[in-house]
């Protein structure tokens, strides 16, 4: 991308955080909502897309985070910027500790490694009900800033900033050493550890990074909602989050972008079918798998380069 | 002199089969050396021992009388074995230049932070090795496919690929398993060319695998004859190629020698 991209791309960012401001507090939530899966998305799909590795647990590190945020604002009176970067690490750290042995598997057996890890959170939280609340939940403390409470437009520039810095971020990532070691693992593990490259550190660092997103998602979703419970975290949101990169465009940061935004305004035309919305979401999914296997980005990148050709022919004339 | 690769009776065994038998052999520093033999002589198993893809079963492989032996294969590659590959083995969807950038990432001293930041460190590290391979796939001429995906270039030049990415570390040793398999006469001649001026102009050490005699007689100092895992013959092309035992091995099994 170049520079008067990013240039129009940072622009547009702003202009739409300022006029968000002088929308009602419903839309504001929702593009909040929205940002958050971004944020989610962004992590899953350098580790599914990028390195190769497939994880049904993702919204396992989402829990992860949203209750150690919780948690630590609730029981040690820390201010929300304090205990969301806690929550994020810790869930990074959880992603190592799943990491270290699901790098000696693959395919089928991932998956249910990753499968068994969701079950392990959802447990664990229900059991622990005097700490999390169980399946009843948790009310998260109203979070602050100078003694004032935040309202959502606040919360909405908060997580817009965090969702930016992480696009950032992971863009330099993603282009960077560190994402053509997450592909060359996916597309060929045999030659990468010819080159050098330990297989297992790449995967393992792919885990901790996808997980730690996820974690801050989780915190972020947390401070937007004000109350958290287990079946936000279940099996049903990791499906989602993998219809958001394979709708997007799997290994594409503008495809997990794409992806949950659009995934994210579809609830709201749903609304009217609602009971059948998990269904929507699976035909969705398989739609794309088969029709559109490497996701709208495609459709995206292929109309801006026939916008371009057209330019240039009518340039030449 | 200290021989640059040194394999004191190596065997490898898959269950009861031994592969490799009590192999040794001393390669001297740029020197190039020929790995001949009929199929299933074991030859691609020693180099798969030497790299640490295979496990050895008894024996030593020492690299500058390092014992490397039994190191994952990161590690050994780390230390300056490359290897190109057989059938190549490319990142099939990545551009001829992130291949070679790819040969280049275990040197490149970029952390995490770095890389995410954007820092000034991280990029200089990129700008350099950008350079060093468009450098690379100058010398290899692949310049014009830097940006093509390799899953959409022919077999051959993706075999010319497969040499620029393992020379992008500049390695100590490289070994090549088959480098002109599937390549036309004239296109194997100029490999062959290739290999040799580089060898010569950067001192790399050669263990080159090869069916076809006739490349090896050009291209070898020496060559080393396989037969069932063991080692049958050593010594220059002429030698080796009017000993009886390797001729009847070759004749024995097919007739490869005469190609």
């Amino acid at each position: 991308m170049s520079s008067s991209h990013k240039t129009i791309l940072a622009v547009g960012f702003l202009v739409l955080m300022g006029a968000a401001a002088g929308l009602g507090s419903y839309p504001v939530y929702l593009m909040s909502l929205a940002m958050i899966n971004v944020i989610a998305a962004v992590g899953l799909n350098m580790l599914t897309g990028n390195a190769g590795q497939i994880s049904l647990c993702h919204s396992s590190f989402m829990a992860i985070g949203a209750y150690t945020s919780t948690l630590i604002s609730a029981h040690w009176g820390l201010p929300f910027w304090v205990s969301i970067p806690m929550g994020t690490v810790l869930a990074g750290l959880a992603g190592g500790l799943l990491g270290a042995p699901a790098t000696r598997l693959a395919g089928i057996y991932l998956a249910l490694a990753t499968l068994g890890f969701l079950q392990i959170v959802q447990i664990t939280i229900e059991e622990l009900s005097s700490i999390t609340g169980g399946v009843r939940g948790l009310n998260v403390p109203k979070a602050s800033i100078a003694g004032t409470e935040l309202s959502d437009y606040p919360k909405f520039l908060i997580i817009g900033l965090s969702c930016a810095a992480v696009i950032w971020i992971c863009s330099n990532l993603m282009k960077s050493r560190v994402g053509r070691e997450f592909d060359a693992v996916r597309l060929s593990p045999h030659a990468a550890q010819a080159m050098g490259l330990s297989i297992s550190r790449i995967k393992l660092s792919a885990f901790m990074l996808s997980a730690a997103l996820a974690g801050l998602a989780g915190g972020l979703q947390a401070l937007l909602v004000g109350f958290i419970d287990p079946v936000e975290f279940g099996v049903s949101a990791s499906l989602r989050h993998i219809t958001f990169i394979v709708v997007g465009g799997m290994g594409s940061m503008g495809g997990s972008v794409l992806g949950a935004l659009v995934l994210s305004a579809l609830p709201e035309f749903l609304r009217p079918v609602k009971e059948y919305s998990d269904l929507i979401y699976v035909a969705i999914l398989l739609a794309f798998l088969i029709f559109l296997p490497r996701g709208l980005i495609t459709l995206l990148t292929s109309l801006m380069n026939r916008v371009r050709g057209i330019g240039r022919a009518a340039g030449r004339t | 002199m200290h021989p640059r690769l040194r394999l004191d009776a190596l065997s490898v065994r898959f269950g009861g089969i031994q592969a490799v038998q009590q192999v040794s052999l001393q390669i001297a520093p740029g020197e190039i050396r020929g790995l001949i033999g009929p199929n299933g002589a074991g030859k691609t198993t020693a180099i798969n021992a030497i790299t640490g893809a295979v496990p050895v079963f008894s024996g030593d492989v020492f690299l500058d009388d390092t014992r490397i032996t039994g190191l994952p294969t990161h590690a050994v590659s780390r230390l300056g074995i490359r290897r190109t590959f057989q059938h190549v083995e490319p990142f099939s969807e990545l551009t001829l230049l992130e291949n070679v950038l790819l040969g280049l990432s275990s040197t490149m001293n970029v952390s995490f932070a770095a890389a995410a930041l954007h820092w000034t460190s991280a990029r200089s590290a990129e700008k350099q090795a950008i350079e060093e391979s468009y450098a690379l796939l100058e010398r290899f001429d692949l310049l014009p496919h830097a940006q093509v995906r390799a899953a959409e270039l022919p077999f051959g030049l993706l075999k010319r690929m497969d040499l620029a990415r393992a020379l992008a570390s500049r390695p100590k040793l490289l070994m090549m398993d088959e480098p002109t398999s599937g390549m036309s006469e004239s296109e194997a001649d100029a490999a062959i060319r290739a290999a040799r001026e580089l060898a010569e102009e950067t001192g790399v050490t050669l263990l080159v695998i090869e069916h076809n005699m006739r490349v090896m007689m050009a291209l070898a100092h020496s060559i080393t004859v396989m037969n069932q895992g063991k080692v049958i013959a050593e010594g220059s092309p002429s030698q080796v190629q009017a000993n009886p035992a390797v001729i009847d091995a070759y004749l024995g099994e097919e007739s490869d020698a005469s190609r």
